[in-house]
């Protein structure tokens, strides 16, 4: 048996939606970023999927991966120093804490 | 390949190189503020040199230069100018990373110069992302609890929503079969019309991209990091993430949904629809909410989500309008270009004001008419321009921005606008009335160097121009007249 | 289908009945006075070699770390673009070599930048 493009979608959706409900309910801003990186990755996921079984001669889903892991990587790494620079000022990374501003 | 059409772009990546090699090599401050400057004034002359020409695909696909690119990327440039130069005083205050700060707004106008004329997929996501990553550093620039926390705030949003708008391509992708537009339109024209609308899938992808763009342009439902990133930041980048960041996800929204998603009516009509009610929601939250402010950055950020929202109406119209969609666009871009100027306008005398010390709440401002008249008319001008008071700009884009949602069956859209743009009058003359009536703290005049002042006299004059004779720049070239008279 | 899962659960038994196996042998060969038994009190440490451990292992890493992490992210990830390039080079001439260089050529610009800032020092 292998695996076709419906059992890699699901696994996406699966992959995002824990990545989003962990994303949305966590407390520490370091595995929020970690939460988006599984998000990312479903996406990713999903891309080469359709990729392989709806344009099998053009890579054009598994280009689209490959610079959608370079922007993410630059993304978590501003994410990571705007941690340290918040850990700096305030001494947390609780995202509950951060509430100096609201309404 | 032709990538000498995106001269503009390797200027502006070359003169964000050389912003940062001169904080290396220099120590005057002056020196980077004139290279970007000097930097900024090539890329226009180089965009002055590419227009003109038929639409022209670049790269293999990932950008197309036309009209609708060229547009926005005079704006972006227009805006990088005039920004630089409104804050030069308030950035010569921070003590140190003079030339990071630059070249980062450098990379952003730069991103969103992109994002105005890419066509795929990749090239969408990597400018868009350009732009995102370098506002995150901006945002969080100074050292304070305040700025730091905006910018986490940002971060771990903008982190969230780029993978929403990642997984909404991949769904874009898989039921097209293509990363490009102009192959994702081909596939749409291959949907039989009068059918269904194209099937659930691709919907659901377009949905996950609205989602996504609605972040960066703070439509109601993604709009809950809008007020405290506006406020935490400093306030030039406050004014530029309100201008070029907004602009820019209009810019490639638009795009995205009007090339390739015009074709089965059912479907333009699907996201119109949507479009249509996220707009009326974004006016009526962004206006009731900006009442109750005292913070005046907050309440401009309310301000500029309720602006958010009359610039969907013309975007839903778009999808309404079927084929027939230049004059909707056209509406969308005098709308846009006249937001801009309002916007310059008031937040550079926010930032002449707070060059010193912090001015952030609405009673710093008493009296300002009587400190510094050019501030206060600025200020007012910008305000009422906003409100959309009839000789200003900001009427003119709203007339044109409502008849086209009339004209395509969103009255019921223009009557909320309407109702809307009532209510925040009222926020708006309170400001008014305090710049102009109350007792000052200090009689003490408002000093500013030239550049703020020329900043807050070209939007003043932009703002005059195009609310008094909006046939000025329609008939004065002939690029106008593409642009705003299809 | 099943026959998949089949073979899913034969590799878990077989890997669980080598770790019992592997648990179970040194008491048994230990029993029949196969190997010797001379406990002592380094012979029983958590770490055999090298320094002894000081403090808890649940520590916050110096910051400092993160900036050298940065600069080999953004190693691999030029790795992530070089390597497709590397496989297809011979096919593609001058233009992808130049382009190849021109990319690592800003890469660079960024590690002089840092080196210039002083992020490579370690303080």
């Amino acid at each position: 048996m292998t695996a076709g493009l419906n059992n890699y979608l699901v696994l996406s959706a699966v992959l995002f939606s824990i990545g989003l409900y962990g994303a949305l309910s966590r407390k520490n801003a370091v595995v929020v970023l970690m939460c988006v990186e599984i998000m990312l990755n479903a996406a990713n996921l999903s891309l080469v999927a359709f990729s392989r079984f709806v344009t099998p001669v053009a890579l054009s889903g598994q280009t689209v991966a490959i610079f959608s892991i370079t922007a993410a990587a630059a993304e978590v790494a501003v994410g990571l120093a705007v941690v340290i620079a918040l850990y700096r000022q305030r001494g947390t990374v609780d995202v509950n804490d951060i509430n100096l501003l609201k309404w | 390949m032709n990538l000498d059409l995106l001269r503009p772009e390797i200027c502006m990546a070359l003169t964000a190189l050389a912003a940062v090699g001169a904080d290396l090599l220099f120590k005057r401050k002056a020196i980077v503020t004139a290279v970007c400057l000097a930097g900024i004034a090539a890329a226009t002359g180089l965009t002055f040199s590419i227009m003109g020409n038929a639409p022209q695909i670049i790269a293999n696909r990932l950008f197309s230069l036309d009209d609708y690119a060229i547009f926005f990327k005079f704006l972006f440039l227009g805006l990088a100018f005039i920004v630089i130069v409104a804050s030069v005083d308030y950035v010569n205050r921070m003590k140190d990373f003079h030339g990071e700060f630059h070249a980062l707004l450098i990379t952003a106008t730069l991103g969103a110069m992109l994002t105005a004329s890419a066509t795929d997929i990749i090239s969408i996501l990597l400018s868009v992302e350009l732009t995102a990553i370098s506002f995150y550093a901006l945002v969080g620039f100074l050292k304070n609890g305040k700025t730091a926390e905006s910018s986490i705030k940002y971060v771990l949003l903008g982190a969230i929503n780029s993978a929403v708008l990642l997984y909404g391509f991949s769904m874009l992708f898989g039921f097209t079969g293509s990363t490009v537009l102009s192959g994702m339109e081909r596939a749409t024209a291959a949907i039989p019309s009068g059918g269904a609308a194209g099937g659930a899938g691709l919907l659901f992808g377009l949905m996950l991209v609205i989602a996504g763009f609605g972040f960066k342009i703070a439509a109601v439902p993604f709009h809950m990091w809008a007020p405290d990133v506006y406020e935490g930041a400093p306030t030039p980048v406050t004014l530029y993430l309100s201008t070029a960041s907004k602009i820019a996800g209009f810019a490639v929204l638009t795009r995205i949904l009007v090339t390739p998603f015009m074709q089965p009516v059912a479907l333009a009509r699907n996201w119109g629809i949507i479009l249509a009610g996220i707009a009326a929601l974004t006016m009526t939250t962004g206006n009731l909410l900006a009442i109750p402010q005292v913070n005046i950055k907050r309440l401009l950020s309310y301000s500029s989500i309720a602006q958010s929202g009359y610039m969907l109406v013309a975007v839903a119209a778009l999808g309404m309008s079927s084929s027939n969609f230049l004059q909707a666009r056209s509406s969308l871009l005098y709308f846009i270009l006249a937001f801009a100027f309002a916007e310059l306008a008031v937040f550079t005398a926010i930032v002449v004001m707070s060059r010193n010390k912090p001015a952030d709440l609405i009673s710093d401002y008493a009296g300002l008419a009587r400190r510094s008249p050019l501030l206060g008319v600025a200020m007012t001008l910008g305000l009422l321009s906003l409100m959309g008071l009839p000789p200003l700009a900001g009427f003119m884009g709203k007339f044109y921005v409502f008849t086209q949602a009339a004209q395509h069956g969103l009255l019921w859209l223009v009557i909320i606008a309407v109702v809307n743009s009532v209510v925040s009058a009222y926020y708006y003359l309170r400001i008014i009335k305090t710049i102009w009536t109350d007792e000052p703290a200090s009689e003490e005049p408002v000093s500013s160097s030239l550049g703020p002042r020329f900043a807050l006299a070209f939007a003043c004059l932009g703002i005059a121009v195009l609310g008094v004779a909006p046939a000025i720049i329609t008939r004065f070239s002939e690029f106008g007249s593409h642009m705003f008279m299809p | 289908m099943l026959q998949g899962y089949g073979y899913v659960a034969l590799f878990l038994l077989v890997s669980l009945a080598f770790a019992g196996v592997m648990i179970t042998l040194p008491v048994l060969l230990r029993k029949f006075k196969v190997i010797p038994y001379k406990p002592s009190a380094v012979k029983s440490s958590t770490v055999e070699c090298g320094l002894e451990t000081t403090g808890r292992s649940w520590v916050q890493f110096n910051p400092h770390y993160y900036f050298f992490a940065l600069i080999a992210v953004a190693l691999d990830v030029m790795l992530v673009f070089l390597l497709p390039w590397a496989l297809v080079l011979a096919g593609l001439g001058v233009f992808a070599l130049v382009a190849a260089a021109i990319f690592v050529a800003i890469l660079s610009l960024g590690y002089i930048y840092a080196w210039r800032k002083g992020v490579l020092q370690w303080k």
